[in-house]
């Protein structure tokens, strides 16, 4: 599967950099991850709880950043298992530094899953990787807000969110995607439609009979 | 023939225990001290096996044990080949690969199993398996049928250097001369895909060893029961005797039941034998899905050779058969297709090749059609491609060349997965042809209905095949029939049974011959220590060639019943009569003798017998056919495609079969209809999806579309043709694959119709988008 896209930090590029090469910031970014301990400069390893609509598990997993041009560009190979399958990807990051002191990063990729993720996952993939894609880079924001504000004297905490917040705001982010399903919100009104004419039917049978 | 049971609808004997919930399945099994395996599976397609640590899943309370490869030791070992390779085919060239029980040093397809663990409950077993850590080298995936045939830059088997599993190539005449001679040549190419065979039980194993009595029983819903018995007992080295088979209530089988050399079959009798206690394993439906035997596709190129006016000079198709990571199961798939592409049409020259090939998918064996729906549809789809090129009418171009009654029986030059010649027995072509029109309302239709409906702005179309079944093929089965003391009737055979109703239409074979009831006859199928000699539920022969056994095996308890009364009654055999389960003399009813007492006389405990006389009434007789049984038909499809969705909705749908003599036409048309259902999965819902690394994308119900009563036609009108077969004394042909065979051909040329040829359509199966797609290149 090919994953591609943008997004812009708001800070400037070098700061955006060393955010990206600081385990810490990663690990948050990505909650769910119980770990990400740093091997080398460039390899890391660490477990995260996936849940793709019925499937989840803890997958335990290889990070390699490669292919070094600071503050510019990087390659990061990932490379993961657990018992719901396997996720394994090659992504090419790139910054650009912009005038308005903010940097505009593109990303893309070939990810490969397989097991049980992809073969009862399939038609989930798609919406879940793009919820946590956003939501890790809302993450990594305010890490980098923080960070930067830490830097000019004030104190601003970054508290990144929690594994239950984070899975509930993947759960709205797909249940949205569904919702613009017509079928999907036809049966939303109908159900109640139906039970409401039921429940005055009832009545009415109830006073009729009396 | 004037009969009372045979070929009658009787109401099927097992139905109000099945519908009850009194009859026994494999995984309402319990024993004491059962313990549940779980299979770990590899989630890749092809990768090499660096390590596997089951250290942790050991730690887990209530697992009792854990094994890989290694463990199994001396043990583990390939195969064997459940169907011989195609040495009867000159020139064949076959790379023999069974199926590994288990995976060692190498998977070769997702699914393939890693692990076997043994634990107090299922649910542990599996969390159990989800702690196993396991290492491997991932290595590309080999999934393009046409390339990797060519291509050696990634091999499946090292050892043999090539990733073709076989080479075979079979010639009646000669194409070549044919093409030479034609005024036109049609050329095309197909890509024909099919699926699983989704039966809603899965499959289920428990193995049961007793020390004490140094026995293993096994209940399990194979359809090989003793094909099974005897690889367990080889493996285990163990007396056939030793090892007991119960086949329990099976819900569908449809082919990958057949499987003998499984993980399941293979590893579970070891396991228990090892632990001393009985050991069970039901298959999830994703397991289904993923690690059970199904059909994969075939890519065919063919050519047509044609005069100007339509009549076949020759055909030649050349295919490439994808078989998976292993080929246990031989080349029964392709050379069903090799049998069955001449079909009900005269071909004069046929030149047919093979080109099996290992692909990193799950392993192939045959699902109902076996083979033989490929074959349908080339021809059929060609034939189409006839008539749009040269302008000719499709029930024309078929009725011209169709094989005429006459010309049977016709040898047709091809060998089949018997390894024998193919010969057509008996049948009426042009008649079930000509019949289906009939009731469909062609003439009626396309001159009348249709140009309304279309000026209307609906797209309507109909369409028309005919289609061929192999059935009844050999080696042989066997049944032993017994009248007891109490005046019962016991039958035992070898074949076991997945819900075609042999309970009932057994039962009236034997009833008709011995005077008694169906009810009276007890039938019981697939249990070895019952009847022990035979192979088992395949290619559609039950009914023939298990049914034939039935039938001499009662003839010849007929004769002793009458020998026997004979002298009972002291009255010449001419006289007698044998009815309501007994035996009296024709013109004095009060001179009569009970068929339980005749028994009990035939078998005494003091005294003395004739000599060479046997015991009792009972008869054991077996039955092999020179070849199989061949029926026909022709469907017909009345269908509207919706212009925006394409989706497709069947308004008529005529069926006329021809299966030569009839046991029970309800049972039939059951048959006949859950054919249907499968083939219409075939034609345009159902495929098992790989991605380009060998990952399954849709495991589930939920993605993995099978016909549901919505999508079935309102109504399926059946019509019947009766050739009787002059290979067995009943005439009878087989018939639990033809409803599945012709569907996909039909549907497809009833879609073309409906949108007026503006596409044509070459792969299957169809959906609304590839519709779509096409309607818009």
């Amino acid at each position: 599967m090919k994953i591609e896209g943008e997004h812009t930090f708001n800070g400037p590029r070098n700061e955006v950099w060393e955010m990206i090469r600081d385990p810490e910031i990663l690990a948050s970014a990505l909650p769910g991850t119980q770990k990400l301990n740093k091997l080398s400069d460039t390899d890391y390893e660490g477990t995260m709880n996936v849940r793709v609509g019925p499937v989840s598990g803890s997958f335990s997993g290889k990070l390699v950043v490669s292919d070094e041009v600071p503050p510019q560009s990087c390659t990061l190979t990932v490379d993961g298992k657990g018992a719901p399958g396997f996720v394994r990807g090659v992504g090419h990051i790139k910054f650009e530094e912009q005038e308005t002191n903010t940097t505009y990063m593109t990303y893309e990729g070939e990810v490969t899953i397989g097991g049980t993720l992809a073969s009862v996952g399939q038609r989930m993939i798609d919406s879940v990787a793009k919820s946590m894609i956003r939501q890790g880079f809302e993450s990594m924001d305010k890490a980098l807000e923080a960070r930067l504000a830490n830097k000019s004297g004030q104190q601003v905490e970054y508290k990144p969110p929690t594994e239950t917040e984070f899975a509930a705001s993947v759960a709205k982010d797909v249940a949205k995607s569904w919702y613009q399903i017509a079928e999907v919100r036809m049966v939303m009104y109908v159900i109640p439609a139906a039970i409401l004419l039921a429940l005055i039917g009832y009545i009415l049978s109830q006073l009729l009979h009396r | 023939m004037d009969t009372r049971y045979i070929g009658k609808p009787i109401k099927r004997l097992e139905d109000p225990r099945l519908l009850t919930g009194q009859a026994l399945f494999t995984d309402d099994v319990h024993l004491d001290g059962l313990l549940h395996a779980a299979f770990l599976r590899s989630d890749y397609a092809h990768a090499r096996i660096k390590s596997i640590d089951v250290s942790e899943a050991l730690k887990r309370p209530g697992v009792i044990a854990v094994y890989t490869a290694e463990d199994f030791g001396d043990y583990w070992h390939v195969g064997p080949l459940q169907v011989p390779p195609p040495i009867a085919i000159p020139n064949a060239k076959f790379h023999a690969k069974g199926l590994p029980p288990i995976a060692r040093g190498k998977v070769r397809f997702s699914g393939e199993p890693l692990a076997v663990v043994v634990a107090e409950s299922r649910y542990i077993a599996e969390d159990a398996a989800g702690d196993i850590l396991v290492d491997v080298e991932p290595l590309d995936a080999v999934v393009d049928l046409e390339k990797a045939f060519e291509d050696t830059s990634v091999l499946i088997h090292e050892d043999i250097g090539t990733n073709m599993a076989a080479l075979v190539k079979q010639e009646k005449g000669s194409y070549a001369e044919a093409a030479a001679k034609a005024d036109f040549i049609i050329k095309r190419k197909f890509h024909i895909d099919r699926g699983s065979a989704g039966a809603m039980e899965n499959r289920a194993l428990i193995a049961s060893w007793e020390n004490r009595t140094q026995s293993m029983t096994i209940w399990t819903n194979n359809q090989a029961p003793i094909p099974l018995r005897n690889t367990i007992a080889s493996n285990l080295g163990l007396s056939d005797s030793q090892v007991h088979v119960i086949t329990a209530f099976t819900g569908g089988g449809f082919g990958p039941k057949i499987m003998t050399s499984q993980a399941d079959d293979v590893l579970l009798p070891w396991i228990s034998k090892k632990l001393n206690r009985p050991v069970k394993w039901i298959e999830d439906r994703r397991e289904n899905f993923l690690a059970t035997t199904s059909e994969r596709d075939q890519v065919h190129y063919c050519e047509l050779a044609l005069t100007r006016d339509g009549k076949i000079l020759g055909f030649s198709d050349v295919f490439y058969h994808n078989t998976g990571a292993y080929d246990p199961y031989g080349m029964t798939v392709p050379l069903n297709t090799m049998t069955h592409t001449m079909g009900s049409y005269i071909v004069p020259n046929f030149y047919t090749e093979v080109r099996m090939v290992f692909t990193n998918k799950m392993v192939v064996s045959p699902v109902r059609g076996a083979g033989r729906m490929y074959g349908n549809y080339v021809m059929e789809r060609m034939l189409d491609a006839a008539a749009r090129e040269l302008k000719l009418d499709v029930v024309e171009i078929r009725r011209k060349n169709l094989i005429q009654p006459e010309m049977l029986p016709l040898h047709t030059g091809i060998t089949g997965q018997d390894f024998v010649e193919n010969v057509i027995d008996s049948g009426n072509y042009p008649e079930t042809l000509r019949k289906a029109l009939e009731m469909i309302g062609y003439e009626k239709f396309v001159k009348e209905d249709q140009p309304k409906l279309r000026a209307q702005g609906k797209k309507v179309g109909i369409g028309i095949v005919t289609f061929v079944e192999g059935t009844g093929v050999g080696p042989y089965e066997g049944a032993k029939v017994t009248i007891e003391g109490s005046g019962k009737i016991n039958v035992a055979t070898g074949i076991s049974s997945q819900g075609q109703g042999h309970y009932t239409s057994f039962a009236q074979i034997v009833a008709e011959q011995l005077g008694v009831e169906p009810k009276d006859v007890r039938i019981t199928t697939g249990d070895t220590d019952q009847f022990d000699w035979g192979a088992g539920t395949f290619a559609s022969r039950g009914m023939t060639v298990a049914g034939t056994a039935i039938y001499l095996a009662s003839v010849n308890v007929r004769k002793k019943i009458l020998k026997t009364a004979s002298k009972a009654l002291n009255a010449p055999e001419e006289e007698l009569e044998i009815s309501g389960g007994e035996v009296r003399v024709a013109d004095i009813p009060t001179k009569s003798i009970k068929l339980g007492d005749l028994a009990n006389r035939a078998n005494p405990t003091r005294g003395v017998i004739e000599p060479g006389v046997e015991p009792g009434l009972e008869a054991t007789a077996y039955y092999g056919p020179p070849y199989g049984a061949t029926g026909q038909g022709s469907v017909a499809i009345i269908l509207e495609v919706d212009p925006e969705t394409f989706e497709v909705k069947i308004q008529r749908f005529v069926l006329v079969h021809d299966a030569g003599n009839i046991m029970n036409p309800m049972i039939v048309e059951g048959q006949i209809m859950g054919g249907v259902q499968m083939g219409l999965g075939n034609a345009f819902y159902e495929e098992i999806a790989y991605d380009e690394y060998g990952q399954l994308q849709n495991a589930s119900l939920m993605d993995y579309l099978i016909p549901s009563a919505t999508e079935m036609p309102p109504k399926i009108e059946l019509g019947h043709v009766v050739s009787p077969s002059p290979l067995n004394p009943l005439g009878l042909k087989g018939v639990g694959e033809a409803g599945a065979i012709p569907i996909p051909s039909c549907f497809h040329q009833a879609i073309e119709n409906a949108l007026e040829n503006k596409i044509e359509i070459t792969a299957s199966p169809m959906n609304p988008s590839r519709l779509f797609e096409l309607t818009h290149k």
